[in-house]
């Protein structure tokens, strides 16, 4: 089982400036714990201490939005997840 | 459309393929209204007004300080301390006499947001927090009018264009509003996503190519790349989840 999770630009300095990298898991959220396996201090960033998305992300699955909480969606092997910010400025 | 000096004036694009005389004419016709004349409202209220939209409403209450101008093209030295809108409805009847121009300084309120935005073929999202920009959206999906959505932060940018009924509105793709916060930018930013925003106005307008709808470009100006998220109407949404649309 093998997913590809484009990183966001702010979150490649905690990936040893990596952009894509290769993870495992059922779910978006199985490969959040993996990703932070693999590189500690993600996971901190990316979800809040209820271990819910932080409004700042989204994460998408093959370029398609999510309908639901993107942490319950589920990766088969070969997709891709990105992770992106959700931005407000003008 | 009437006279040589239109002909003139707008002669490039009207020789564009789709667009002619009557593609201009609807442009004359049409009235807009920009929410925010900031980074994203400097851009896209100049070329709406320089492509003939026949007239614009600019909203902002906001005044032209230092710090704005490495973005709000809008605004120069001189013009610290004026009402933007004020300045930006001078700067665009200057560029465009043949065009009408209001300004309006209030703050878009839950209270005034279909007095101000109401009455328009589009709504244009020049904001910069979503808590307003959710206001918009409540007016464009209420009255059944496009609102052409655009933000940005640091080099990147977001643009969609929203239908109510046909594609998700705002409130559909960012159910959660961040936190607020001073947010950093380029000017070079919110003049790639200002202009497209503007792009799918005058698109709409005119009723020509294929408008950037059920799709939110996803632009990175850091590593030069452009990604598309496809998006899908939510079937529960509080703002638009009553309307009959192709998506449900």
């Amino acid at each position: 089982m093998s997913v590809k999770v484009k990183l966001h630009p702010y979150l490649r300095k905690f990936a040893g400036g990596e952009s894509v990298v290769e993870v495992s898991g059922h779910t978006v959220a199985e490969c959040l714990g993996d990703l932070e396996a693999k590189f500690p201090g993600m996971k901190q960033q990316l979800l809040d201490e209820q271990g819910k998305l932080r409004s700042f992300y989204d994460i998408c699955v093959n370029l398609q939005s999510s309908q639901t909480d993107p942490l319950s969606e589920p990766v088969k092997d070969g997709d891709e997840l990105l992770i992106i910010t959700v931005i407000a400025g003008g | 459309m009437d006279g040589e000096k239109a002909l003139q004036r707008y002669g490039r694009q009207l020789i564009i393929e789709g667009f002619g005389e009557e593609g201009q004419e609807r442009l004359r016709a049409a009235q807009v209204v920009i929410a925010g004349a900031g980074g994203l409202g400097s851009v896209i209220s100049i070329y709406l007004a320089v492509a003939g939209v026949g007239k614009i409403r600019i909203i902002d209450h906001d005044i032209v300080e230092l710090s704005n101008l490495n973005r709000q093209v809008l605004y120069g030295d001189s013009d610290i301390g004026g009402k933007k809108a004020q300045v930006a409805e001078r700067k665009l009847r200057a560029l465009n006499p043949e065009i009408v121009v209001e300004a309006v300084t209030e703050t878009i309120t839950d209270g005034n947001a279909f007095q101000l935005l109401g009455g328009f073929d589009a709504i244009v999202d020049a904001m910069d927090n979503l808590p307003t920009r959710y206001i918009l959206n409540s007016v464009a999906v209420g009255q059944g009018v496009p609102l052409f959505h655009g933000a940005v932060r640091g080099f990147e940018g977001r643009a969609t264009t929203i239908i109510p009924g046909i594609t998700p509105c705002l409130k559909c793709i960012y159910p959660r509003a961040p936190q607020p916060e001073v947010t950093p930018v380029i000017g070079v930013a919110p003049a790639v996503i200002g202009s497209i925003e503007a792009t799918e106005v005058i698109k709409y307008i005119v009723g020509i190519g294929e408008l950037l709808t059920n799709r939110l470009l996803v632009y990175d100006g850091l590593n030069m790349e452009f990604m598309e998220i496809r998006l899908e109407r939510h079937h529960d949404c509080g703002v638009c989840g009553h309307l009959a649309g192709s998506q449900r």
